[in-house]
């Protein structure tokens, strides 16, 4: 699904910085990135620690606004997409309500957009095997690891079928086994429900495999230094992490992390 | 999780052996006072243990029906306080302005003592049940407003960035995040509260009323060493009261928010 003329814009960046003050000092975490995301289209930011990877996702997500420049989503403004309640969002941190138990925390964006209970319970099980926590569903948050509860955001995130999914670093927490298993899932998701996908990720081979296009990042200050196309065919396999297409993407994005 | 209670957890036995050995301590130097130094009034300082369970024994009825009438009016006292509390942190957390308005004369009421504002109010309402209602309450109020304004604002900013990229109603972030939250701190500051709405309603009884267990405490001390026993009975049936008001809440927080880090696991039995 890589961009051709006909497909609709979902997410426009023009020209947006972001500059942090604190008493002391400023950062400038972003300085004019502009980009453009196709409705569903599956991107990731890749690019080193403190680059403004988190700060961009969240500009999209109106938590932040930017200090200058224009956030455009679906034609009207980020504000009014997540109003329109548009967002999935798997924040950094699980974030996940200790008071409520595995199933609860999953179902809680159905909750709060009124979908009936007998429902959710449906909704719940379904997602719950997905992630493969069917036997932690009444455990509270704390009894489970750290991959674990990223798993549960993951599937919170997923419940609501969001119109755009923003995932920062989801998968970092996890082993390598669980990680390209949920690759593999996130895509066949993916696949289905046609969400936006904008990802967060260090990893430049997890970048390659699920990726339409990677936006590569440099930092100090934050700023889009490369666009990869990854013209891979879909639907991806684990045979393709093993193609010579695949390495030669994969020294390409490197390259221009060292063109940096 | 839950039905891990005091008894099956193997704290019973230091618990016991400490009872055990101060009730003993205690029964020896009674002796030692009343029979071996022959100190005058002796048994009105340190009486016999055996002799005061002997005296609630004797007196359970009456110490029964006057410690209930207590407990009735803290407790209701207790409630509407604690009511007026939780709603007071619920408008603070909502609104700075209120807060800024509010906090300070919570603060200044605090600063009031309560022996001298129960023969206030005492004087001022002249029902002995409502005076019990209204010191308890008035005491209940403060920590639990503070407690929970504190356990409500505990919420992270990152749980609440998750209702908001929901777009959630102001009336869920508060259903769905600030409650469940605060349910800590409330319960912290019930626990305060509870013993010392207790001994709020005493104090009133103190001052003149004619039912109660402060009634026969104050009695007991004007009829002189001949009462000593009873006394003792009655300053113990207090100190129970609290105790039972204390417990009572400890189970209701154990119920309610079984998922609190106080209630976890520790180590590897989970
Ligand atoms: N709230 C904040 N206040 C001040 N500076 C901030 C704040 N958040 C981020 N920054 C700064 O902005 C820069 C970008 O931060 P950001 O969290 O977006 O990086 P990131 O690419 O997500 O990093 P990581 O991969 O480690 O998560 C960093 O230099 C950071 O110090
Ligand atoms: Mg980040």
């Amino acid at each position: 699904m890589t961009m051709t003329a006909t497909t609709v814009q979902e997410i426009q960046l023009e020209q947006v910085s972001m500059r942090y003050r604190t008493d002391a000092s400023e950062v400038l975490a972003l300085q004019q990135v502009s980009l453009n995301i196709g409705r569903g289209e599956f991107v990731s930011l890749l690019g080193p620690s403190g680059c403004g990877k988190t700060t961009l996702l969240r500009i999209m997500a109106d938590l932040l606004q930017p200090s200058e420049g224009s956030v455009t989503v679906a034609g009207k403004s980020a504000r009014e997409a997540r109003l329109a309640q548009k967002y999935g969002i798997v924040f950094q941190s699980p974030v996940l309500y200790d008071w409520r138990k595995v199933k609860t925390n999953i179902t809680l964006p159905l909750e709060l957009m009124g979908v009936k209970k007998a429902d959710r319970e449906r909704k719940a099980a379904e997602l719950l095997e997905l992630v493969g926590l069917e036997k932690f569903r009444d455990k509270y948050p704390w009894q489970l690891s750290g991959g674990m509860q990223q798993r549960v955001a993951i599937a919170r995130a997923l419940a609501m079928e969001p119109e755009i999914l923003l995932m920062d670093e989801p998968f970092s927490a996890l082993d390598e086994f669980s990680r390209e298993r949920l690759n593999e899932e996130l895509l066949s998701i993916w696949s289905k429900v046609g969400s936006t996908v904008v990802f967060v990720t260090h990893s430049i081979p997890e970048a390659v495999f699920l990726s339409d296009r990677v936006f590569v990042l440099s930092p100090h200050p934050g700023r889009l230094s490369a666009v990869v196309e990854i013209p891979l065919p879909r639907p991806r396999t684990q045979e393709m992490r093993n193609g010579p297409e695949f390495f030669g993407l994969i020294a390409k994005i490197r390259d221009s992390f060292e063109g940096v | 999780m839950r039905g891990r209670t005091f008894l099956s957890r193997g704290r019973a036995l230091p618990v016991l052996v400490w009872a055990v050995s101060l009730l003993a301590l205690w029964e020896l130097v009674s002796w030692y006072l009343l029979e071996a130094r022959h100190v005058p009034l002796a048994q009105s300082k340190l009486p016999y243990v055996h002799e005061i369970v002997r005296t609630m024994g004797d007196y359970a009825p009456t110490l029964l029906k006057e410690g209930r009438v207590t407990f009735g009016n803290a407790a209701l006292g207790f409630l509407l306080g604690a009511a007026a509390g939780a709603a007071l942190a619920v408008l603070m957390s909502a609104s700075k302005r209120i807060e800024q308005l509010a906090f300070p004369y919570a603060i200044a009421s605090q600063m009031i003592p309560i022996l001298g504002l129960a023969p206030i109010i005492y004087g001022i309402v002249r029902d002995e049940k409502l005076s019990r209602i209204l010191i308890s309450g008035y005491i209940t109020f403060f920590p639990v407003a503070l407690n929970m304004l504190r356990g409500l604002r505990s919420v992270q900013p990152s749980a609440l960035e998750l209702m908001h990229s929901y777009a959630a109603k102001p009336w869920s972030v508060y259903w769905k995040l600030r409650f469940p939250a605060s349910l800590p701190g409330l319960f912290g500051g019930l626990k305060i509260a509870a013993p010392l709405s207790v001994t709020g309603a005493i104090l009133v009884e103190l001052m003149g009323a004619q039912h109660g267990i402060g009634v026969i405490m104050l009695r007991n001390l004007y009829y002189g060493s001949s009462h000593a026993y009873m006394f003792w009975a009655t300053v113990i049936v207090g100190a129970l009261l609290g105790v039972l008001s204390y417990w009572i809440i400890s189970l209701l927080e154990r119920a309610v928010s079984p998922w609190q880090p106080d209630f976890r696991a520790k180590g590897g039995a989970r």
